[in-house]
């Protein structure tokens, strides 16, 4: 049998690992059951404070504009189903399935029982400091699908 | 949701965590339990085809993480190399301005991968001096008797 060899750069595919959704997923689920329920909001705060900093930038200077051009981006680069109403004191997200979760679930891995905390503490976290909040209306276990609302905190 | 796109910090994030609150020795527990958990693809790919396994999982991870890499399978040696030349992940961490990554980021590759490729009866190396580069390097061997 001959060598066999490839070479590939970085622009030669699209940056798109889904079984990441795996990765995270076992670290809640890990968290959860050796730490505690607690550990997975600390943790999950910790991270988008750290990594959504930029973002939490564009909050405070664009309002609920740079929210809904965050998820956007993020829905269109997976691939999901959603829809958003979008006004400027409020805007409502229906994820109508996360590609996360189907993914999860496709490649036969059970979904963390705190997965849901993926949406519902990222969307708090992302809104402190900030003048808006948020909160989740609907999650769906299931599937992962959702609705969550940013609103204008009150003075 | 957090997108696949956005994981990588996440892990990261998930190192410092652990080892901020039970130390290095929940980091590396952490990366035991994965490396069970997750890589049984990994392992059904070498049970199946030996060596050439790691082509076929690595040939598809890393087209998806769009790394820039090079790899070699030589099934009559029983040798398979990667060398990558700008890791997409930790070239990632050190692109970001507003995050450090956690220290021994690349250490996770090192135990989840030997973890399953030695007990198969593999040597794994991984050449991890130029990771402040995104670079390295990956030897997997057979074990000749």
């Amino acid at each position: 049998m001959p060598k066999q060899t490839m070479t590939r750069k970085s622009s030669d595919n699209p940056y798109l690992h889904k079984d990441f959704h795996i990765l995270l997923n076992h670290g809640i689920d890990y968290l959860h059951k050796n730490i505690g329920e607690e550990a997975v909001r600390e943790y999950l705060t910790q991270f988008a404070s750290a990594y959504y900093s930029p973002f939490k930038r564009d909050i405070k200077n664009k309002g609920l504009l740079a929210i809904k051009e965050h998820y956007e981006r993020i829905y269109e680069i997976e691939g999901a189903l959603f829809d958003i109403n979008f006004s400027q004191d409020e805007l409502i997200i229906h994820l109508q399935a996360s590609p996360a979760v189907m993914h999860i679930k496709a490649k036969g891995h059970p979904v963390s029982e705190l997965y849901r905390e993926t949406v519902a503490t990222v969307i708090k976290t992302i809104c402190q400091d900030t003048t808006y909040d948020s909160e989740m209306l609907e999650y769906h276990e299931d599937n992962g699908a959702y609705r969550i609302r940013f609103f204008r905190r009150k003075k | 949701m957090i997108s696949c796109t956005e994981f990588i910090p996440a892990y990261s994030e998930l190192f410092k965590y652990l080892e901020k609150k039970r130390g290095k020795t929940a980091v590396v527990d952490f990366w035991n339990y994965l490396s069970d958990i997750y890589l049984t693809n990994l392992k059904d790919f070498i049970a199946e085809n030996g060596i050439r396994g790691c082509w076929i999982y690595w040939s598809t991870t890393l087209e998806e993480e769009a790394a820039d890499f090079s790899m070699e399978l030589d099934e009559e040696a029983g040798e398979f190399y990667i060398t990558m030349h700008r890791c997409p992940s930790k070239g990632r961490l050190l692109e970001y301005k507003h995050i450090l990554p956690y220290p021994d980021y690349c250490e996770h590759c090192d135990m989840l991968y030997r973890r399953v490729l030695e007990p198969l009866g593999y040597t794994y190396d991984l050449d991890r001096s130029q990771t402040d580069q995104a670079r390295c390097r990956l030897s997997i061997k057979v074990i000749k008797n």
